[in-house]
């Protein structure tokens, strides 16, 4: 066995960067799932008003409520007076009338309670704060640092509670009313009818000092709201209304107080402020168009639950809409790209987003689907290349598949030129799992070529080698592209016709002329003998055309030609999901590709799907679907029906025989096991699971035969042999009856086991 | 080896013949080993030709957990 196929080891450690960390951080920008909703990013007290709406939309009016409390000591006021730069940038305003997100505000105000509950236990703070004059903003500050547990003297002309409240804002005095508790309830010490100019001047023993706008004496810093002597004043540039501006000023002043207590600049290390940008994607085509609700007077509990739920909860999930991939993970691209490259990172340690890095079906869905063109297929494709350069990727995740890819190339290879052709123009290239799935099919398609394409077709089974390229072995890649090239030269470098997209875009990056059997069969017409559909379908378009439209069309083109009325959905053309077979998932994780080809079903799993990949016929057929590959229809033969792996072996290296017997005709010799196996559906279907091949089973009885070295249980007379194939060790229970075996089980294990 | 831990044993089932040798199992120290890593084991062997026999169970359960586990170091 060759080195490739060399176990790695634990102990054995090599490092190399997956990206750099500026590509790194250029790849994940292009995900905008994490950016804030567009009202959000309005409001300059931070509100998440998406998550607001959510709660009041689920009748949740108190946690509404809290998320109100959290921005502003008096929630009451903002909901009159705010200005709401949310609505202007709610999306739903594209469709018709914004959300009518202050009258929701007002709404939960009035019909919620105050909350009983404190909230989380503080700590008493020593540094006083002495805050002066009469207006929302230093009523604001003053209740947002005394809720912050800071001893806070409030010096104001007003009388009393209510005269205060009714000096800080113009809003009706009802409203106002609604305040009052809240202002009460606060640990603030007021020094009613005071002055607080005079007061101002002769402050003395507070740590921090707070003034209103008309005690201000010189210009503060746009930022901080500091001046010189580090006084905290409202900014003079107004940007919101009065209620607004006040409240948004009183935040960073907080801030800028908090700096100042701690000995920072306030300058330094503030949190983002006041209205912010997002990219985040929206997709409004599928959003129902739903009337505003009218405020008349304040919405009623019921009102205001449905003006809520015209909320469109803005995210951005176009990816995950038609990945079950990522869906299954659970991880924006964003999050998935900084796990897998930390993962790649690893020198000592579980490599725990192995299984999510070889779970991508690297078909490129995410790419076209995601606004920004998020390419997840081509990290996960580097990440593998990465792990497995540094020896971190287990042989074991991908050798079955790599094996495969071998025996095609090797057992059940073929490479010939028409009969009576000294040099052919073409050669047909139908893709492993063509040659797997429908033996008779390549074969009627090869006869058809030879009959109607001018200038001779050599014929060549195998596999393209993406195998390779998908479990991330770029030099075996390499070296089964060396062995394809070596191949086509001595077929006269022909042009190539494939039978598979994935193989057609493979090819074409190594050699100069790939065309489609699509392609030829668009031009040359059907055959005689093709099947008549007569009937709706539904063309699954294979992930390997993606981007290839010459490639979709043609295939129409076919299925018209058949009869098909084609039906087009959400999911055709470059929008297409993977059957499960792309990037080897259905070897890693089956559960995963499993999801994906019933992804491929979700329009409509009655419908009858025409594929032009064997692997997503084969797929496909394996979720119940009725899916047939249109060269079937096209010849009129058929396929082996759901083929398990041994029997894709089998039917390669039978169309292999037949060809060369029928075609060539060379004489085949066939090998002639000396032994007869009963192996029952049961043990069948347990071998599939455990990816045992017939073959591997055959070997171990046949090693039997040689040294009886196996376990005898007396009890019921079974016989247990042992046999290693390269990095496996296949056991085989079974009973002897002279040459006849019957087989009762088969399991395997890759660890080595020997006496100590 | 004598204080060496052994991560599992599995006593010789008095039916186990090697078919071979033509002599019973018997409980014997094997080790496992993948990836360069080691587990001594007791399983049975069969005392004269070494043959150790991993029943299904063993191969299909703890074997291929551990196998896991070591793949993604």
């Amino acid at each position: 066995m060759s080195d490739h196929f060399k176990e790695r080891s634990t102990r054995d450690y090599h490092q190399k960067q997956l990206f750099s960390k500026e590509e790194l951080e250029q790849r994940e920008s292009l995900c905008t799932y994490e950016d804030p909703p567009f009202c959000n990013a309005a409001c300059p007290l931070k509100l998440d008003v998406k998550a607001m709406l959510l709660a009041v939309s689920e009748g949740d009016f108190g946690k509404a409520r809290s998320l109100l409390e959290y921005i502003t000591p008096f929630p009451e006021i903002l909901s009159y007076g705010c200005d709401a730069p949310c609505r202007s940038r709610c999306r739903r305003r594209e469709l018709e009338e914004s959300v009518n997100i202050p009258a929701v505000e007002r709404a939960v105000m009035y019909h919620s309670d105050v909350p009983k509950a404190k909230g989380l236990l503080k700590f008493r703070k020593k540094q006083k704060i002495g805050v002066f004059g009469t207006e929302l903003f230093t009523l604001a500050f003053a209740a947002d640092m005394a809720s912050k547990k800071y001893p806070v003297t409030f010096y104001t002309e007003a009388h009393d509670e209510t005269d205060l409240l009714k000096r800080c804002s113009d809003l009706p005095e009802e409203v106002l009313k609604r305040q009052l508790p809240k202002l009460k309830q606060s640990e603030l010490k007021i020094c009613f009818d005071s002055d607080p100019a005079s007061a101002l001047a002769e402050a003395g023993g507070f740590d921090i000092l707070c003034g209103a706008s008309s005690l201000k004496t010189e210009e503060t810093d746009p930022v901080t709201l500091c001046d010189s002597a580090q006084r905290i004043f409202p900014a003079g540039e107004k940007q919101y209304g009065a209620v607004l501006q006040a409240l948004f000023d009183a935040r960073r002043a907080a801030v800028s107080a908090e700096r100042i207590i701690q000995h920072l600049d306030p300058r330094n290390s503030r949190p983002p402020e006041g209205e912010t940008e997002s990219d985040l994607f929206t997709n409004l085509n599928y959003i129902p168009i739903e009337e505003a609700v009218a405020e008349n007077g304040i919405y009623s509990r019921e009102e205001c639950i449905r003006e809520a739920s015209r909320c469109i909860q803005c995210e951005c999930a176009e990816c995950f809409r038609g990945c079950s991939y990522l869906r299954a993970f659970k991880r924006c691209p964003r999050i998935l790209t900084r796990e897998i490259y930390n993962n790649t990172g690893i020198i000592m340690g579980d490599h725990m987003m192995n299984k999510a890095l070889n779970s991508c079906a690297l078909c490129g869905q995410c790419t076209v689907t995601c606004p920004n063109g998020y390419d997840m297929a081509e990290i996960c494709r580097m990440a593998r290349e990465n792990m497995v350069e540094t020896q971190k990727m287990s042989l074991a995740v991908h050798e079955f598949a790599l094996l495969d890819m071998l025996f095609s190339n090797q057992e059940g290879f073929l490479a010939g030129k028409q009969p009576g052709y000294e040099k052919c123009r073409y050669v047909y290239f139908p893709g492993c799992q063509a040659d797997a799935i429908a033996p008779d099919t390549v074969y009627r398609t090869y006869e058809d070529l030879m009959k109607r394409q001018e200038g001779g077709v050599a014929l060549m089974l195998g596999c393209c080698s993406v195998i390779a390229r998908w479990a991330g072995r770029k030099e075996l890649y390499e070296e089964q592209i060396a062995f394809l090239k070596d191949q086509m030269h001595e077929l006269g470098d022909p042009v190539i016709i494939s039978g598979c997209p994935t193989c057609s875009k493979t090819l074409q990056e190594h050699f100069p002329e790939v065309i489609g059997l699509w392609d030829v069969l668009a031009e040359k017409g059907l055959p005689e003998g093709h099947a008549v559909l007569q009937k709706e379908v539904i063309i699954h378009d294979a992930c390997g055309a993606r981007n290839d439209e010459k490639t979709q069309n043609a295939v129409r083109d076919i299925v018209r030609q058949l009869g098909g009325d084609i039906k087009e959905t959400e999911y055709s053309g470059n929008r297409t999901s993977c059957c499960g077979y792309g990037g080897l998932v259905s070897y890693v994780n089956r559960e995963a590709a499993d999801d994906m080809a019933q992804e491929c079903l979700k329009t409509d799993s009655e419908a009858s799907y025409v594929t032009y990949c064997m692997a997503c016929r084969d797929r496909l057929r394996r979720q119940g679907a009725d899916a047939v590959h249109y060269s079937e229809l096209v010849y009129g033969t058929g396929a082996d029906d759901m083929p398990d792996l041994s029997a894709k072996r089998r039917n390669r290296l039978k169309l292999k025989q037949t060809l060369l017997k029928e075609i060539w005709k060379e004489e085949i010799m066939e090998e002639k096991v000396p032994f007869t196996c009963e192996i029952s559906d049961e043990v069948k279907q347990k071998m599939e699971d455990r990816m045992i091949l017939e073959s591997d089973l055959l070997q171990t009885i046949a090693a039997y035969r040689k040294d009886r070295r196996a376990v005898l249980n007396e009890a019921d007379h079974t016989l247990t042999a042992m046999h290693r194939i390269g990095n496996v060790s296949f056991w085989v229970r079974f009973l002897e009856q002279d040459d006849h075996y019957t087989i009762l089980s088969a399991y395997s294990h890759r660890m080595q086991v020997r006496v100590r | 080896m004598a204080n060496e831990k052994t991560y599992y044993t599995l006593e010789a089932d008095s039916h186990l013949k090697c078919a071979h040798c033509g002599i019973p199992l018997v409980k014997g120290n094997a080790v496992f080993e993948y990836l360069d890593n080691a587990f001594p084991v007791e399983l049975p062997v069969c005392p004269q030709c070494g043959f150790v026999y991993v029943p299904e169970e063993l191969a299909m359960g703890r074997v291929l957990s551990v196998e896991k586990v070591l793949e993604d170091k």
